[in-house]
């Protein structure tokens, strides 16, 4: 029977060429999006599976409240290591401080390479799982040792065996290499580790860190525990939450709360909002959830419109086989076993589709999603979405046809009666309205993305080059180094700062000025300059004036932007005097000088926070910033600035970013979503197409007869179009309707999230309409004008 | 066989109510060839697609071989109908998408009967029908009495007790024709009992029996000839 079935479904896909390949193909595409998509999420929901006790990994954050304003991040100070360690042991398997992952310079003879790793403590091979595969596990015990990733290893030694080696970093310490382990996998947290040393290495080679032994109020490190086996993740979380505030009074004002963020967390739920856990990229996650399942319907929608469309053409095999002694449920049978092997096949060609488009996918983005053969859960996944695409698509036209009833059919009075074709255009428009919101969201990403874009940054970008310096082979060379790279001709001027332009790796408080009201928690973003900063990357001085080198005061000088001046509630900042609040051992007092305009260095989606900029007097620069000469190819520039650098700095690596470019990566990953989501609306908009071109088709084939008798009674070409394309454009209409203020609500939320964000202007609904109006007509009149040309003694002769 | 009593068909559409069918009272007996004739738009087919258990009766009652038929829900008459009764149709009526045989077979696997019987039943009857050759070709490779003779061999595949035709040779030429009402004459020689409805005079002579029907009532009922008796 089920044979019988499958050969009846087969014949007729042969039969109906042009219908079986827009009813496969819309479905394919469906079934490709979803697939890709749940790929995509699947890679998603497993990030960090390369970790064993993943479960029981965390990461400490903290909230701490200035002036009402809570932030929340994974900055810590030193003495919570042994806070925990003492007061807290039973709760945890291991408590381990890190670094931030850095850019490092390593060195093996004349070979200089750039990559970034971490200082961590002893424990780090066991708490990251790493596989070391030469060497010695326990391999940060020796304070002069490092352990680097296979790949790492491979570039600095080749097939040489690296155990025992030596690598210089930032060309002072020399460390022996003691194990290499592999790679851990891209889609992990700490796949950038390329070297780990050990954490007392670092502590031990700087004074400041040393220094900060017992300041709670520098937080400036990172600390991951793994919480004992018998411990509760929150539990424990909640246990650690006052410990800061119990232990210290001088920060407890802030209100420091601790917290433990389960690796689980780290990549999709690390937004805090308030001090409260909020998400993050989870929301990408749903969002493209919800877009696959659309995309699916879509398809689906196109399967049941087409079915039950030629369902006058089958209503007389219907009728037939009943009158034969076919029953409902044998009929409903058949229909099924046709929407599943549609199903099947599209399932075939979607398949074909990942594949072919699995590669630029991964670039789009940045993923390294393979294709999983081998995996059960996804075969069985897929199963599943075969069963329930060809329940959800053949459900409704299996119901319908097989309700037909013979003595209607074969007398030939049957007529899909008046509503008969009421959930068909139920379904159009309930395509078009999902279509039309994708076009308006799309559309409404992609201006916030350029909204932002344009923002005024306060500076200028173009021309502007950094290069890392993070050694101390750099001190005290500022100056000359800006003669020799003027002097060159590559280069126009040149200044140091102690993070890069586009970003604050800086925060300070503790300062009094005149008029500085009781109990302001003050809160700065805080960068070390040289003189010639400002000029340097075209800030402009809106009051006072510039850093002079002429002046010895100004190395007690500082700039500070506008929002400054107003968050310090300053009349006249010029001259204002900032006192270090600290009363035992206070630093020189500080003169404003000058006012900047504010610049863009977080979020370009963020006000710009109040910043000073002070006059670096230690050394404690880390990039140069230079702006090339305008009136040369900046590659030739560049080649100089190398050439000069090199020079001066043999051991150093050269490397070199451009500030437009790195500012860039702020849109990244908007961008991406703007791309991916552009992508999917266009698919969207595509298999609703297919379908509304398959309808015209049947609408107007199932008119043949009327058209040409209109004809001979005198219709013009228009006239016909137009009785085909107006039912059309009405439900169009329709879905308008219904899509446009969903889309204001959706959209209009997700922009509340970004305080710099575009004004939402009725043009961009009424584009959208127009759009969905225009690929309408285009999709309809194909079919519509093939009608209405035809000669029509040939479709009455027909009948 | 049948025993229709009162029978009343109305059609109620949005403007109006139409009675197609009007008191209607009539016996056919096992193994009768009853033909139906009468002026266009009285009624013939709503009676015969009645009797074909296709439509329900508005009132009155039907009687198939001692079952009451009115009131039957759908799935309860398609049970009935169930290789009890065979139809041929004036426009045939052919699955377009399957094969001659497979048009053939078609209820017997409704039947739920095996495929190796199936196979032979099917063989048998389309030799019969002198289609043979034909199996497997498709409806419209054929010409309207081949199609009409593969209609036939469908109707009789399952042994009906009753055949049930509509115009047969309606869309067919005098040589088609006759060739089918020979064949029905031959299906009811052996034991089949027949309605048909025609519009020919020719056709009706091949009847044991001609009821006549105007305006959804039957008018008058001749005898051609005892049943059992040849022509
Ligand atoms: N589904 C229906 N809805 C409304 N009226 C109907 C329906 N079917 C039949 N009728 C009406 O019932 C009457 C009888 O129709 P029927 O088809 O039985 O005629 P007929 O005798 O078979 O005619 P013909 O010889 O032309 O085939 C006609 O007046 C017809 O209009
Ligand atoms: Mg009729």
């Amino acid at each position: 029977m089920f044979k019988n079935y499958l050969k009846t479904a087969w014949r007729n896909l042969l039969k109906n060429k042009g219908y079986s390949l827009i009813n496969i193909g819309g479905l394919a595409l469906g079934i490709a999006v979803a697939l890709i998509i749940g790929l995509w999420i699947h890679d998603e929901l497993t990030y960090n599976s390369y970790y064993n006790n993943k479960d029981r990994i965390a990461q400490v954050f903290q909230s701490q409240t200035f002036n009402g304003n809570t932030g929340t991040g994974p900055a810590i100070p030193l003495p919570l290591e042994p806070a925990l360690r003492d007061g807290f042991a039973d709760n945890f398997e291991h408590i381990m401080m890190s670094s931030w992952t850095q850019q490092g310079f390593l060195r093996v003879g004349d070979l200089n390479i750039t990559r970034t790793g971490n200082y961590m403590q002893r424990m780090a091979p066991e708490f990251l799982n790493l596989e070391v595969i030469k060497g010695d596990r326990d391999g940060l015990r020796e304070i002069n040792s490092i352990m680097l990733a296979e790949s790492t290893a491979e570039t600095l030694f080749g097939n040489q065996d690296p155990i025992g080696k030596t690598v210089r970093i930032y060309n002072q310490y020399d460390l022996n290499v003691s194990a290499v382990y592999k790679d851990i996998p891209f889609n992990n947290s700490f796949n950038d580790t390329d070297y780990i040393i050990p954490w007392d290495h670092y502590v031990n080679n700087a004074e400041w860190i040393q220094n900060s032994k017992d300041n709670w109020g520098n937080n400036s490190w990172q600390m991951f525990v793994q919480i004992a086996d018998n411990a509760d993740m929150s539990t424990v979380s909640e246990r650690i939450r006052n410990v800061k505030k119990d232990l210290n009074e001088d920060t407890a004002e802030f209100n420091p709360q601790l917290m433990l963020l389960p690796m689980d967390d780290w990549y999709l739920r690390s937004n805090f909002e308030d001090g409260k856990q909020v998400g993050g990229r989870i929301k990408y996650v749903w969002l493209f959830g919800i877009i696959g399942i659309f995309v699916l319907l879509l398809a689906c929608i196109n399967f049941m419109n087409l079915s039950t469309a030629r369902s006058e053409k089958r209503a007389k095999e219907v009728g037939i086989r009943k009158s034969i002694g076919g029953q409902r449920s044998q009929l409903i049978n058949q229909f099924l076993s046709e929407s599943l092997l549609v199903v099947v096949f599209a399932f075939v060609m979607a398949v074909l589709i990942v594949l072919l488009s699995l590669d630029g996918f991964n670039d789009l983005a940045r993923k390294e999603i393979a294709f999983p053969w081998e995996s059960p859960l996804f075969w069985g996944l897929a199963l599943g979405l075969i069963v329930f695409t060809s329940l959800l698509a053949g459900s409704y036209p299996a119901l319908y046809l097989s309700s037909f009833r013979p003595v209607d059919v074969l007398k030939g009075t049957f007529k899909a009666g008046k509503y008969s074709g009421l959930p068909r255009k139920i379904l159009v428009v309930l395509q078009f309205t999902v279509s039309v919101a994708f076009i308006i969201g799309t559309v409404i990403v992609m201006q916030q993305i350029n909204h932002a874009k344009n923002r005024p940054v306060g500076y200028t970008m173009d021309g502007l080059v950094q290069i890392p310096t993070f050694s101390e082979d750099f001190n005290d060379k500022t100056e000359l180094m800006r003669e020799q790279f003027i002097g060159s001709g590559a280069v126009v001027e040149m200044a140091t700062s102690s993070s890069p332009t586009t970003r604050i790796w800086s925060n300070r408080s503790g300062y009094t000025w005149e008029g500085k009201p009781d109990g302001f928690q003050e809160d700065f973003a805080w960068t070390e300059v040289s003189v010639d900063y400002a000029k340097t990357i075209d800030l402009k001085i809106l009051e006072g004036r510039d850093f002079s080198r002429d002046i010895a005061s100004d190395s007690m000088g500082i700039l500070i932007n506008e929002t400054a001046v107003a968050y310090m509630g300053l009349e006249n900042p010029v001259g204002t005097i900032i006192r270090d609040s600290d009363e035992e051992d206070p630093g020189p007092d500080m003169k404003i000088i000058g006012v900047v305009q504010d610049m863009i260095a977080q979020s370009p989606y963020e006000p710009v926070k109040q910043g000073w900029y002070v006059y670096d007097r230690y050394n404690n620069f880390s990039y140069y910033n230079l702006r090339l000469n305008p009136n040369q190819s900046a590659s030739q520039s560049l080649a100089t600035v190398e050439r000069i650098f090199k020079d001066n700095f043999p051991a150093i690596p050269f490397q070199y970013d451009f500030v437009d470019a790195e500012y860039g990566e702020k849109f990244a990953s908007e961008q991406r979503i703007g791309t991916l989501s552009g992508i999917f609306t266009a698919l969207a908009i595509l298999i609703s197409c297919l379908g509304l071109f398959g309808l015209t088709s049947f609408v107007a084939e199932q008119r043949t007869k009327e058209i040409g008798v209109r004809k001979v009674l005198g219709a013009s070409a228009f006239n016909v179009w137009n009785m085909l394309s107006k039912d059309f454009l009405k439900l169009v209409a329709i879905s308008c309707f219904i899509a446009v203020p969903i889309a204001y609500y959706v959209m209009n939320g997700w922009l509340q999230e970004y305080p710099y964000r575009v004004i939402l202007k009725w043009w961009i609904f009424g584009l959208a309409m127009l759009g969905a109006f225009g690929i309408t007509v285009l999709t309809v009149s194909f079919q519509a004008l093939k009608a209405a040309r035809q000669n029509p003694v040939k479709s009455l002769r027909t009948e | 066989m049948i025993t229709i009593q009162n029978l009343k068909k109305s059609f109620r559409t949005e403007e109006v109510e139409t009675l197609a069918l009007n008191n209607v009272n009539l016996k056919v007996d096992d193994g009768e060839f009853v033909a139906i004739m009468g002026p266009s738009g009285c009624g013939k087919s709503t009676l015969l697609n009645i009797i074909g258990m296709l439509d329900n009766p508005t009132e009155g009652s039907y009687n198939f071989a001692g079952n009451e038929v009115s009131g039957l829900k759908e799935s309860q008459r398609t049970e009935l109908r169930k290789g009890n009764l065979g139809f041929v149709f004036q426009s045939f009526n052919l699955i377009d998408e399957l094969t001659v045989f497979e048009n053939v077979e078609l209820p017997l696997i409704y039947l739920n009967i095996s495929k190796s019987e199936r196979k032979q039943r099917v063989t048998e009857v389309l030799e019969r029908m002198k289609m043979a050759h034909r199996a497997n070709h498709f409806p419209q490779q054929l010409s309207g009495g081949q199609q009409q003779r593969v209609a036939i061999s469908r109707a009789v595949i399952t042994k009906p007790k009753l055949i049930l035709a509509d115009e047969p040779t309606g869309n067919l030429d005098s040589k088609n024709g006759l060739e089918v009402m020979n064949l029905l004459t031959e299906l009811n020689q052996d034991g089949t009992t027949i309605v048909m409805v025609t519009h020919s005079d020719h056709d009706s002579h091949f009847a044991h029996r001609v009821v006549h029907l105007f305006d959804g009532q039957i008018v008058t009922q001749n005898q051609n000839r005892p049943v059992g008796a040849a022509i």
